[in-house]
């Protein structure tokens, strides 16, 4: 094609400026999944967007953080109060922190819900609000990798919401000993299973937050949804535990995703589960693990039924 | 790697139909559809957008298949949409971000890099005209504004097909002529085929080459505009005087006249007439005002189509 280069002012036509053929290299439907992938993740925390779209991720995620910095300001005061050895554990007796790798997941676990609940509805629901899907969908995008997309964005998020304030923790446990080494080789175990905690979590908590949103414009609706879908479940499960006896009253506890979520990471922790519904249920861990799988898979597929269908 | 191969139609329709529950929208379509710039007319629910969402894939047909650039538009959606550009009817941007950062995101999503993304993103905004305003939040653009935005994200990634739904909806008379220019100017100047679906035959009527009517999902006619309107084309020729004279020699010229006010009317059967008047005029020494062809609608000659269209003619155009 030739260049239609401009003709300088020839005809005095306000639009002879700008356009040029293009002849660089087009990068197909992975480039294009990344860059959705990339500027949802950076609309979660509401990056690009304006100052009243970051209060709410960073509040939640300032918050998830606290306890973090409570037990490394914790730890740093008793070293220097009796030494590391008589650390946590010290003199009173043996005083185990409740903030622990193995408990932190119980401890944000709230927080992380609303986090969803806040930004799921405004990573979908916009989409939909203003009939941007029609714009991805005619682009170098299968709908499966809009979804595809969205939820790794979410669940990213989430890991990372998680995991900053288990990496404060073990930053400040290792800096805070006298031998930075064998301390870190202490800690790099007892951290391990966040590794896999914190992306079952993302996905379980991510993966149905965004089945939900993705069902209506609305934001309102669609948060006061994602709260139902994690809060009627435990009540259920309390009650039913309270007026059942036998399996029924252990299985129900599977119908929760924060309980499923608290048994996998005792399982995985090898730690006795935080909820007590999950401790009365005494189920197998990897039972928590499959039901975890199970919840994720059946997001995906609700999202991906939801977006094949979608009027776009 | 995508561009169209010799022989091959751009667009390739064979025994399209699209039901949806209760309506028959695209009702065995058969139809190529050659590069240029094609109005696709038909009257409101014809299964215009119909047509458009599914050779963008958007859609898939009940039966039928649909090839782009050779290729089938249901199985090879993402590569194909490398190369095709979309501007939907409805208003579809969002209000919280600045046309800038919707287009050049839009344009990786295209398959652009990033650099590139931002590079075309300047080029094009400046291209359909908008300059500071396109780093301000859309929410408070006009409707001009945002239609010229919906043309700047189809166009981004450089298509070698755009497909144009409604491009003038909600304009007003000078917002029409500005963005039926850009539409010329991108079908002739750049070489990107144009298919421009309208019920504004008069609007079409300006800009394309070819044009394919539909009505109630059928395909009415499909050919050459000067095919349309060439068996009933007039050529207005209007002079400051002498208007008379001017008729009484193109009568001895052997060409049929009509007399519309002021204007004389030249029946055109093929491009002699053009060299007729000419020599007349400077025979005879008179000042010409204006020589410009003029068309019957469109409705008209839809009417004046028995074989071809046994179904009602697009009434409302």
């Amino acid at each position: 094609m030739a260049d239609p280069a401009p003709t300088p002012a020839a005809t005095g036509n306000i639009y002879d400026l700008g356009y040029r053929s293009y002849d660089g290299p087009r990068l197909g439907r992975r480039h294009a999944s990344r860059a959705l992938y990339v500027s949802s993740l950076r609309s979660v925390f509401g990056i690009g967007r304006g100052g009243r779209a970051k209060v709410a991720p960073f509040v939640l995620a300032a918050l998830t953080l606290l306890p973090a910095l409570v037990s490394v300001g914790f730890d740093v005061l008793l070293s220097q109060t009796f030494g590391r050895e008589d650390g946590p554990g010290g003199p009173g007796g043996p005083i185990e922190s409740p903030i622990q790798y193995s408990t932190y997941l119980g401890l944000s676990t709230t927080l992380l819900i609303l986090f969803c609940a806040a930004q799921a509805p405004e990573l979908v629901g916009r989409d939909q609000r203003h009939r941007v899907l029609v714009l991805y969908f005619s682009r170098a995008l299968e709908r499966a990798d809009y979804v595809l997309a969205k939820v790794g964005a979410l669940a990213t998020a989430l890991v990372i919401v998680f995991a900053v304030p288990l990496a404060v923790m073990f930053a400040g446990s290792v800096l805070v000993a006298r031998d930075v080494a064998a301390e870190f080789i202490v800690q790099v175990p007892r951290v391990a299973p966040a590794f896999v905690v914190a992306p079952v979590m993302a996905l379980v908590l991510g993966g149905l937050s965004l089945a939900v949103a993705s069902m209506t414009p609305r934001r309102a609706y669609a948060t006061a949804g994602i709260i139902a879908v994690f809060i009627i479940p435990p009540i259920v499960i309390a009650t039913v535990q309270e007026v059942a006896r036998g399996d029924l009253a252990r299985y129900i506890v599977l119908a929760g995703a924060g309980q499923i979520l608290d048994g996998v990471n005792a399982f995985l922790f090898g730690r006795t589960p935080g909820d007590d519904m999950v401790r009365t249920a005494a189920l197998p861990g990897p039972l928590y693990v499959g039901a975890a799988a199970i919840v994720i898979a059946a997001a995906l597929v609700i999202l991906l039924r939801r977006y094949q269908r979608i009027d776009a | 790697m995508c561009e169209s191969t010799d022989g091959t139609p751009l667009i390739s329709l064979r025994g399209i139909t699209k039901r949806f529950p209760g309506v028959t929208a695209l009702d065995e379509l058969t139809l190529d559809i050659e590069p240029g710039i094609i109005g696709l007319v038909g009257s409101n629910g014809a299964g215009k957008s119909t047509l458009l969402r599914i050779l963008l894939g958007l859609l898939a047909p009940t039966s039928g298949t649909a090839l782009v650039m050779g290729r089938d538009v249901v199985r090879e959606g993402p590569l194909i949409r490398q190369f095709v550009g979309y501007m939907p009817e409805h208003d579809v941007l969002p209000p919280d971000v600045s046309a800038t950062e919707l287009v050049a995101h839009l344009a990786q999503t295209s398959g652009l890099p990033v650099t590139a993304s931002r590079e075309r993103t300047a080029e094009v905004l400046r291209h359909v005209g908008l300059y500071e305003e396109r780093y301000r939040p859309m929410g408070g653009y006009s409707t001009g504004m945002r239609q010229r935005v919906k043309l700047a994200q189809a166009l981004v990634h450089d298509p070698r097909l755009l497909l144009l739904d409604e491009p003038t909806n909600g304009l007003d008379p000078s917002g029409r002529d500005d963005m039926l220019e850009l539409v010329l100017r991108t079908g002739r100047e750049f070489g990107i085929t144009v298919v421009v679906a309208s019920h504004l035959l008069g609007e079409i009527q300006r800009v394309c080459d070819f044009l394919v009517a539909i009505e109630g999902g059928r395909l009415l006619r499909a050919d050459r505009i000067t095919q349309f309107t060439g068996r009933t084309g007039l050529l207005a020729v209007e002079v400051d005087e002498g208007r008379d004279r001017l008729a009484a020699a193109l009568a001895a010229r052997g060409l049929t006249l009509h007399e519309d006010g002021r204007v004389l009317l030249v029946e055109l059967i093929d491009e002699a007439p053009y060299d007729l008047v000419r020599d007349s005029v400077v025979e005879l020494g008179l000042p010409l005002v204006r020589m410009e062809q003029r068309r019957h609608s469109l409705e008209d000659l839809f009417r004046d189509q028995p074989a071809a269209a046994p179904a009602a003619a697009p009434r409302r155009g």
